[in-house]
């Protein structure tokens, strides 16, 4: 799998999950569109309940669509098998999730060489790339700490090391930020901020705007569907003057 | 710029003019940049006119503005304690976007969901711009701490303007029935 | 009584809310004291079966047999006439007989064998009279047999057989006391009859079928004033000076001599019958400790919720107890149905072991004791649980710091070097090794109860009882087949028991180790794990603890054996007996916990992970 240039890293077209049967049927993802090129953050908001979670769920692999197609970085991805999907979770999508989700009894680095001990890579290698992505979070003094002995912003920034680390075509965050406090909500956005300087492609789900605000483009959800899509430019640091009171 | 700030400056000791534009701007980060250089020495001279500050001349120095020395008086130093128990709190502004929308809703001129909208994509430019400038700045720095503040202000912001959208799709859909 | 009321809701709702784990305890517990009745019964029923056929069948004190000496004329009254005396001797109450017996041959479908012919009458005998358990008495062209050796040979009433080439109908099947309940090798036999079966049959066909190398002889049943003096009498009456002469002695029986031998006849089995038993009890008990243990954990935020609203200790200890030994209370009363229902497939004359007329007795102390034990172990297994449940601060138990698995750095980091499904397996069971030792210790103790019950059948093969001399064994089926029949059933019996209970077990652990897993197992397929690599760790996370218990049972086994049998006779089954036992086993764990296993890998990662942070 490989992407170049303005080609989309992932395509859906007609995208939809239903649950529940004729009166209780609930379309959690009603016919999404979304066409993301590689490079690009996108971030998702919307009020709780109109669906962008089961959407990261569906473009991640992990739960399949009612209907609709996906494609990632060319290939086809809504009707692979079981086995095609694990490989595609890990070697393709980094999952972040909002619970952080780590292994209780591994510590910072066994966690994050996990995906590639999975992928098949030696011991050693495997756990040479996750010290190198926990400096890249800068946690590598805490390597060997286990996650009851981080805090939530540690815990997450250990998370996002683990998604990295079978260099991912994409990196897929569900409300990354929900558990935060803003200290460390800030210390994510920096991470997600290196991380977008570096080309990786970030799909955001959120409904802090602040994290939405770091992305190029803006997705707004309701009731399963697409509202509007922003592109984030512009402003001079004239109006920051005018927002902290100084005014000529 | 509000004067009471100039008359803490001078607080700590007497200063040059060049020297209080200075510190200014290293309070202010970035957003010192685009500071009117003149300005403080037009709120210098409105206190030294309301007799709070005085100015020393420093012997044997021409009488130009940026070499004027300036000092607290009495009553400047009195009003800068004053003024450091003051509780008072930048006033929001929320009411001439409120009746915006009532206003726009009532006459039909537009769409006030559309007009959120709108707002809303340019409070999050400008929170984009902060969040940059707070994440170029040293962490613990001075500005730094001055940026955040704009950031969670406009996040405040940002938040009331999803409940305006909340609100008035709500309103939308129930008149909609109500036709 | 307002606590009473709020512990029983409390109870009560548990117990709905979690209607599956509840279903699958109450099974497991159901399946542990059916077990424990059975053994308790087997055990009870083992103790006297002799005696209680003497008093069903009104068996003899003494019985005399005589024949009359080789060369002499056939048929011939001297040996009737050295047995009269003995009626009139002192302290004899009752006679009947005496009844010609003569050798003959037995041919039946396909098995020939020697078999020792008793003449009798119609009319019902006040001594001796053979219980029936399948048709009618003799009658001409009739013959009933001896039921231990109707069983060797496989024949029923209404079958016909053949009797020195004569055509006989087998009109019916009894039990005597007159011979050991197994039948075997203690009638009077010469070499070119060894180990004679007994049947009955009329007085003329009895006569009949003596010839002039096997002339008649003659049976006759005493019953004494004073029963405990049967040995003394006949000690007397054989060795007396007048009854040495040329025709040939009495041969005297009394009845404390077949109840010792058919004491040691059965010793065999009765050993295996006490090793089933304790076996099975150890089982079952064992399975109700590790259900119970393996619940509590599960518990302990529910406890933290409890107090959380107000439950004192005491409150909170109360409901877990209460909930368990309600649960034991209504699972032994089923158990001891079940088990009820199930022991005459042990017992019953026509299934095979031991000649007792009618049910079992299942008294209410056994029924006592089964009920106090199921009810005794699981307060006992959840009572330091509990305790110490009750004693956590609030809000450690609701953070449910208990349940946080220790770390094992050094097996975390060997299962690194390993492929994907044993890395995966052996950090989950790292997690919880209380687990998996149970489930291995489990195992062992199944596998060391086939494993003995194993040896006890290659020994019960081995003949004991005085190879017959220089006659030709060949020609006929050895009688003490019979023997080996029952006990096989019996094993087959108890085995199958074993192995069901050990199933359940090991579902039961399975489904725990499943859920226990699934917010694991779910990231893990999050971050790449494919289905069939988690299913196949969890697999090994059960399957590996039982290779090892099933190789430990081996030993145990042998040990199980060696210390219930003092008897001394012990043969050896093949060795690739054990192996396929233990390849046998593991297979049974893999394939059993399959479904368990895969429904684990296979559910819906989102749902699994959404799940676990509400």
């Amino acid at each position: 799998m490989s992407a170049t240039g303005n080609e989309s890293m992932l395509r859906t077209r007609g995208l939809r999950k239903e649950y529940g049967k004729e009166a209780s049927l609930v379309r959690a993802v009603d016919c999404v569109d979304l066409d993301v090129p590689a490079g690009e953050t996108l971030a998702v908001m919307g009020p709780s309940g109109c669906g962008k979670s089961t959407l990261l769920h569906l473009l991640g692999g992990l739960d399949r669509p009612s209907a609709g197609e996906i494609w990632l970085a060319g290939e086809r991805i809504d009707q692979m098998s079981e086995r095609g999907m694990a490989a595609l979770r890990r070697d393709a999508v980094g999952f972040v999730f909002q619970a952080f989700h780590l292994m209780d009894e591994l510590t910072a680095v066994e966690n994050v060489e996990l995906p590639s001990l999975l992928a098949g890579r030696s011991p050693r290698a495997a756990r040479r790339r996750a010290r190198d992505l926990l400096e890249q979070v800068g946690l590598a003094d805490r390597a060997r700490h286990l996650p009851s002995q981080l805090s939530g912003g540690q815990r997450q920034r250990v998370a996002i090391a683990r998604a990295l680390a079978n260099s991912p075509l994409i990196v897929l965050a569900d409300e990354p930020t929900g558990n935060l406090d803003s200290e460390a909500t800030l210390d994510v956005l920096q991470l997600f901020d290196s991380l977008h300087q570096t080309g990786q492609t970030l799909v955001i789900v959120t409904h802090d705007s602040r994290i939405a605000a770091t992305a190029d483009r803006l997705i707004s959800m309701r009731d399963g569907a697409f509202v509007d899509d922003t592109r984030l430019t512009g402003g001079t640091v004239g109006n920051l003057s005018a927002l902290a009171g100084l005014d000529g | 710029m509000q004067q009471e700030v100039v008359l803490a400056l001078l607080a700590k000791e007497p200063s040059h003019g060049y020297q209080l534009r200075a510190r200014l701007r290293d309070a202010l980060g970035p957003l010192g940049d685009a500071m009117n250089d003149g300005q403080i020495y037009v709120t210098l001279a409105r206190l030294e006119k309301a007799g709070q500050v005085a100015v020393e001349r420093a012997p044997g120095m021409p009488d130009r503005p940026d070499r004027k020395m300036y000092a607290l008086t009495a009553a400047g130093q009195h009003r800068v304690s004053e003024w450091l128990t003051e509780v008072s709190w930048p006033k929001p502004d929320l009411a001439e976007f409120h009746l915006k929308l009532l206003a726009a809703a009532a006459a039909h001129l537009a769409d006030p969901i559309a007009i959120v909208d709108a707002q809303r994509r340019e409070l999050l430019r400008r929170l984009r711009d902060a969040q940059r400038a707070a994440m170029a700045e040293p962490r613990e720095s001075e500005a730094a701490l001055l940026l955040e503040g704009i950031v969670l202000r406009l996040q405040a912001d940002l938040r009331w303007l999803e409940a305006c959208e909340r609100t008035w799709t709500k309103r939308k859909a129930s008149s909609r029935r109500g036709q | 009584m307002g606590k009473l009321i709020i512990v029983s809701r409390l109870v009560v709702r548990d117990l709905r809310y979690r209607r599956g784990e509840t279903a699958m305890l109450v099974i497991a517990f159901v399946a542990a004291t059916a077990t424990l009745t059975l053994g308790l019964v087997l055990h009870g029923v083992t103790s006297h079966p002799y005696q209680q056929t003497r008093a069903a069948t009104a068996g003899p004190d003494v019985e005399a047999t005589a024949f009359p000496s080789r060369g002499g004329p056939p048929a011939d009254r001297a040996a009737l006439a050295s047995l009269t005396p003995l009626v009139r001797a002192r302290g004899v109450t009752a006679h009947t007989g005496p009844y010609p017996v003569a050798f003959a041959v037995l041919r039946a479908a396909g098995h020939t064998d020697a078999v020792l012919a008793e003449g009798r009458g119609q009319a019902p005998a006040a001594v001796d009279q053979p219980a029936l358990t399948q048709g009618s008495w003799v009658r001409p062209g009739g013959m009933v047999l001896e039921r231990s050796f109707a069983d060797a040979l496989g024949i029923r009433a209404g079958d016909r057989v053949t009797l020195n080439g004569r055509s006989f109908l087998v009109t019916g099947i009894a039990v005597t006391a007159a011979v050991p309940t197994s039948g075997v090798g203690f009638l009077e036999s010469s070499p070119q009859f060894p180990n004679p079966g007994l049947i009955w049959v009329t007085r003329t066909a009895a006569e009949s079928l003596a010839t002039l190398a096997h002339p008649l002889g003659y049976l006759l049943n005493l019953k004494l004033a004073n029963p405990s003096a049967a040995e003394s009498f006949a000690n007397i009456h054989t060795s007396g000076g007048s009854y040495r002469n040329n025709v040939g002695n009495p041969y005297l029986l009394p009845w404390q001599d077949i109840s010792q031998q058919d004491g040691q006849l059965i010793r065999s089995e009765q050993q295996i019958m006490l090793v089933a038993s304790w076996l099975l009890a150890l089982l079952a008990l064992s399975s109700v400790a590790v259900l119970v243990g393996g619940r509590m954990a599960d518990q302990i935020r529910r406890v933290g919720l409890l107090k959380a609203v107000g439950g004192t200790p005491a409150l909170v200890a109360g409901v877990l107890l209460a909930e368990y030994v309600a649960v034991a209370l209504v699972a032994a009363v089923a158990g001891l149905a079940a088990g009820r229902l199930a022991a005459p497939l042990l017992t019953s004359p026509g299934a095979g072991l031991l000649g007792t007329a009618g049910a079992p007795p299942l008294t209410l102390g056994t029924a006592g004791e089964v009920v106090g034990v199921a009810v005794g172990v699981s307060a006992a297994a959840i009572f330091i649980p509990a305790i110490r449940a009750a004693r956590t601060s609030t809000v450690s138990a609701l953070l449910d710091a208990a349940r946080q698995p220790r770390r094992r750095a050094l097996l975390i980091a060997l299962s690194a070097r390993l492929p994907v499904p044993a890395l995966l397996g052996l950090r989950l069971a790292a997690r919880r090794p209380r687990r998996v030792a149970a489930n291995a210790i489990t195992i062992a103790v199944t596998v060391s109860g086939l494993v003995a019950l194993l040896f006890a059948q290659a020994s019960v093969g081995v003949p004991d009882l005085g190879a017959t001399g220089s006659g030709d064994p060949g020609q006929f089926d050895v009688g003490f087949a019979s023997q080996t029949e029952r006990l096989d059933q019996v094993l087959l019996i108890v085995t199958v028991m074993l192995a069901m209970l050990a199933a359940v077990n090991a579902i039961f652990i399975a489904q725990a180790t499943v859920r226990d897993a699934r917010r694991n197992s779910a990231v893990t397929r999050g971050i790449g794990a494919s289905c069939r690599q988690v299913a196949a760790g969890l697999s090994a996370a059960q399957v590996l603890p039982a290779l090892a218990g099933a190789l430990a049972g081996i030993p145990g086994g042998i040990g199980l054996f060696a210390a219930a049998n003092q008897g001394g006779y012990s043969g050896t089954p093949p060795a690739w007996w054990l192996i396929a036992v233990v390849l046998l086993t593991v297979a049974g764990v893999a394939g059993l916990t399959a479904a368990p296993v895969r429904a684990g890998a296979r559910s819906s990662i989102a749902e699994v992970l959404q799940a676990e942070v509400a």
